[in-house]
């Protein structure tokens, strides 16, 4: 069976559906056994205390990076049916900016916060809260910034086409910069606060 | 006594097989700040639906009586609650409290999370989408813009971090 089934008519859009809450189950899952419905353990990030955050981050990635490459190698997965996301690069550097700042006051990302709540943090009930007031201000108030937010735009850009380099060797890259990005952020963890904490 | 979390490498794989689901089955990427937005939507179209209706950006989520609710990522939504949910439950860890530092009150840190949250709100939809839909997914699609924006989110986090360090630390 070639993926994306739904969008090879292979299963219904109900089933799809119902794949949708299946995988946020384990999604769900993961994030609360992973420790991320904690913001004391979010927060440690920030402060290289405990780098189990951009750890299963990089992992995720670098997991997911060379799975999709895999399959389209193996021809399971038909690519070009698969949706990618467009970059529009100073917004997103923007936003990116102000979401780290959000993260380190607030505690979570938006995942983690509905992980959160459901297994009763109150900081993350109120943290949903706000976030729902922040996009309704976004929307609301989109004619402030609706130029910015489309400036920039590069369509689907990818590090390979930005490199100039094969699909391969962009996968690999990534895969190094996360497995050295993940052994050096935990060596500073272990320099700054010690092997226990 | 609650259960050992998991290894953040075999989280991390975990993670990463939900991505290559969603675009096995679904031919898109996971995401958890869409349902959030979506549900904002649906609230506004009951105590100010004109709201909606004029604004460029939302209007599109109620065009014609849709329901903002009636949306892939809000049926992931739920399941991200349904999967937390009993993971809390098998690790013992469901319990009403809030989770902060020892040298700020509960009332600070609330108000901490609140403003937290609603940067975070508004940098989800500048960025169309966020550390889940828009870091990781974008992140493992290659995507310049989504790895920009992670690195983005470090260098936010990193800048402020000592200026709320009582709230944590």
């Amino acid at each position: 069976m070639i993926g994306p089934l739904v969008n090879n008519g292979i299963i219904s859009q109900g089933i799809n559906t119902l794949a949708a809450v299946l995988i946020g189950v384990l999604f769900g899952y993961a994030l609360q056994r992973s420790g991320f419905t904690n913001s004391r353990k979010i927060s440690a990030a920030f402060y290289m205390k405990d780098v189990d955050v951009p750890v299963v981050m990089f992992t995720a990635i670098v997991t997911a990076a060379i799975g999709l490459w895999g399959m389209s190698l193996l021809g399971m997965i038909d690519t070009s049916k698969m949706y990618f996301l467009p970059s529009y690069l100073l917004p997103m550097i923007a936003a990116g900016f102000i979401f780290g700042i959000g993260m380190a006051v607030g505690g979570f990302c938006p995942g983690t916060s509905l992980a959160s709540m459901v297994t009763g943090k109150i900081d993350a009930m109120v943290f949903v809260g706000g976030f729902l007031l922040g996009s309704l201000l976004f929307g609301d108030l989109y004619p402030i910034w609706d130029k910015f937010y489309n400036s920039n735009g590069f369509g689907v850009f990818r590090i390979d086409q930005l490199l100039n380099i094969n699909l391969g060797l962009a996968v690999l890259i990534i895969t190094l910069l996360g497995v050295f990005g993940s052994i050096g952020m935990r060596k500073l963890q272990y320099k700054f606060w010690g092997k226990n904490d | 006594m609650k259960k050992k979390l998991w290894d953040p490498i075999f989280g991390g794989i975990m993670i990463g097989i939900a991505i290559i689901l969603t675009f096995y089955i679904s031919g898109r990427g996971l995401g958890a700040s869409g349902a959030m937005t979506d549900f904002a939507v649906w609230i506004q179209n009951i105590i100010a639906p004109a709201l909606n209706h004029s604004s460029q950006y939302f209007s599109k989520y109620v065009a014609n009586g849709a329901n903002p609710l009636d949306d892939y990522l809000v049926f992931m939504g739920v399941g991200i609650m349904i999967g937390s949910f009993l993971a809390g439950m098998v690790s013992k860890d469901l319990k009403f409290e809030v989770l902060k530092g020892p040298n700020i009150s509960n009332k600070g840190r609330l108000w901490y999370a609140l403003i937290g949250g609603v940067l975070v709100g508004y940098a989800a939809r500048l960025a169309r989408g966020c550390t889940s839909g828009q870091a990781l997914v974008g992140g493992a699609e290659l995507s310049v813009g989504s790895w920009a924006f992670m690195f983005s989110i470090f260098a936010g986090g990193f800048a402020v971090a000592y200026f709320v360090r009582r709230q944590w630390l």
